[in-house]
Order: structure tokens, then sequence, then C-alpha cells
């Protein structure tokens, strides 16, 4: 029995394979990230076959992500948001995915990574400057002066700002990384106390329960916090885009 | 087929109703704080620690390239500080990270009318 709770997040190569001198391995991190496009994918395709008007629990579940989302994106983007619908549906689906198919036991959740979160971070924050200088060109970075300041200020406000914007992608891809890790290895030490309160026996085999029921608890906040997590992260990839868009 | 139709649209009126009460108690701020208020809440720890490490980061890095060790990191330790407080001012007061200081209220009115409009065709 693993007492260790952080043992759960070590990588396991699967698959070893080397190109170029950098270890490429086909890890267990791999294999639930191919489980979770996958899961993905079928749940969007396979749910939808049907596409009846009185949707069956699958299409059910389906229409309600979709219209999820949609409703994000379309609230804080307006409806030039449309044409990025797919990006944020997409970020918002893995990170779910990944959070959601970490709660199965014997799985692995791959958002308790800060380098998946960091480049699926990276790639939101990229994407979204991107866009901004495509649309504004150089006068997008009239973003890091807000309107109406005094020009003595100026030096100072700007430096704050980029640090401020450069700052983006490190909380969003912290936060996810954190908020995982905090909660597996909570449920996981809850677990170790009564594994060691039964095999203490005598009265620890009855004291065994406790930890047993909080831990039942904690997995249904653990759900929560898995699906929060996911639409934070798609609500600021939202922001960041309408940063990019509007410019003020 | 009809008999389930029609259940199924007031079932939809019903759930449509109770949606917009929900959204008029919002409102008031009578309602215990929403789902957004405690979203903000969990933001705002790391994006202070965020801007924080982004600040030690730049004047680490500056104290290399100009030589200039401790000066550059003092510095950046309180740009970071003020990025970071920036930060979660802008979380808390609505202004979604806007960088900049106009608040985005007005606009985030004008596309939930877009979205109701949305919703009835």
């Amino acid at each position: 029995m693993a007492t260790n709770p952080l043992e759960q997040f070590v990588i396991k190569p699967l698959i070893p394979m080397e190109i170029g001198g950098y270890d490429v391995s086909f890890t267990q991190s791999s294999l639930w990230m191919a489980f979770a496009v996958i899961a993905a994918t079928l749940l969007m395709t396979l749910s939808m076959r049907s596409k009846s008007v009185i949707p069956n629990r699958w299409q059910n579940v389906t229409e309600m992500v979709y219209e999820f989302v949609a409703g994000m994106v379309h609230e804080s983007l307006g409806h030039e948001g449309r044409k990025y619908f797919a990006f944020v549906f997409s970020v918002f689906m893995i990170v779910l995915m990944g959070n959601m198919l970490g709660m199965l036991p014997y799985s692995f959740t791959f958002t308790s990574h800060i380098v998946v979160t960091g480049t699926l971070a990276l790639m939101v924050f990229l994407t979204a400057t991107l866009i901004g200088i495509i649309r504004h060109g150089l006068h997008f970075f009239t973003l890091f002066l807000p309107a109406g300041l005094p020009i003595v200020l100026a030096p100072l406000i700007i430096l704050i700002e980029i640090v401020s914007y450069l700052s983006r992608p490190i909380s969003l891809s912290v936060r996810l990384f954190a908020n995982m890790v905090a909660g597996h290895t909570m449920m996981k030490v809850f677990a170790g106390f009564s594994v060691m309160m039964v095999a203490s026996s005598g009265i620890g085999m009855v004291g065994a329960v406790l930890p047993l029921l909080l831990n039942t608890a904690l997995f249904g906040l653990e759900i929560l916090i898995a699906f929060i997590q996911a639409y934070v992260f798609a609500i600021l990839t939202c922001m960041y885009l309408k940063d990019a868009i509007e410019l003020h | 087929m009809a008999d389930k139709s029609n259940e199924l649209a007031r079932k939809i009126q019903e759930a449509q109703q109770r949606q917009r009460q929900n959204a008029a108690g919002d409102n008031d701020g009578s309602a215990e704080p929403g789902k957004d208020e405690k979203s903000k809440a969990l933001r705002a720890g790391t994006d202070l620690v965020a801007a924080l490490a982004v600040g030690i980061f730049l004047g680490y890095w500056v104290d290399r390239w100009l030589d200039t060790k401790p000066f550059g990191i003092i510095f950046f330790v309180f740009i970071g500080f003020a990025a970071g407080f920036l930060n979660i001012y802008r979380s808390q007061t609505g202004q979604d990270y806007k960088v900049g200081f106009k608040p985005s209220s007005p606009e985030k009115q004008n596309s939930e009318n877009e979205t109701e409009n949305g919703k009835t065709d």
C-alpha cells in the first residue's frame, strides 16, 4: 500500500521513446490525455447521433455542455465571439475531461502537472496576444497604457501593466495545477488515515470509518472543484480573448 | 407525441421563469453571493502570487543582465506587488482583468440583453 500521498503524481513511462536525446516516452499521463480526447469526442458524436427534438439523457448532457460554453463565450465576447467558440470549447473540454477522468479510481490526473497546465495556459496566452496583434497591429500595445493617464506616471504604470499581463499565464496554470494537486493529495492523506487505523486494530477499526466518511464528502467536493476549475479556465480564456479583440 | 412536446414546452417555460427569477434575485444583491463571487475569491490568491513571481523573475534577470544586484530584484518585487494588487482589484471590481481602468459593467449589461434576445428567437 502506497502511503506517500504524492506518489500518485509520479510519471511512469509506458512505452519508452527517445528522439534526439529528449525523453518523449508515452507515459500514463499521455495515455489519460488520449482517453480525455477520445471520451470528449465520443460524447460529442455518439450522443448527437439521434438528433431528436426531445433529447435522451446523453444528448441532454451534450447540449448542456454546448450551451454552457456557448453562453459563456457569447456573454463575454458578444456576437464576434462565435469565431473563437471552437477554441474555448476545446480548452474547456480537455481541462474538464482531465479533471473528471482524474476522479476515477486508478486513473491519473494529467492536469495535476504544471507542465500540462502551463502549456495550455501559454497556448491561450499566446493565441490571445497574437489575435490582438493581428487585429490591431502595433496599436495593440496601447493596452498597457490606460486612458487618461498622467504622462509622469506612464513609465511606472506601463511596467506594472506589463508585469500584470505577463502574470496571466502563470496564475492561470498555477491555479488549476495547485487545485488538482491539493485535492488529490488531501484525499490520499485521509485514505491513508483509514488504512493506518485499520492496521492498528482495536478501537482504530471503528474509528477508521470517520476518515472514510470524510473522504466520501471530499470526493463530492473534488468533483465540484474539477468542474469549477475547468469553468474558470474557460472563462479566463474568454476574458483574455476579449481584451485582445476589443482593446477598449 | 403532441402531448409529450406540449409537456416539454410547459417544462421549458417553467424553467425559464425560474431562471429569470434567479437572475432578478442576483441583481438585488439580496440573495446569497453567487457562484461568480466564490470563483472570484478563489482567483485572488494566485493572482497576487503570480504577479509577484513575474516581478521576482524579471528582477533577477535584470540583475544578471545589467549587473545591478540587488537593486533590480528589490525594484521589481515592488512592481510585482503592485501588479498583483492591481490584478486582484480588477477581478474584484468586475473589471474582468481588463488592462486599463475602464469598468466593463455597461458593456456587460448590453451583452446580457443580447443573450436574452438571442434565446427568444
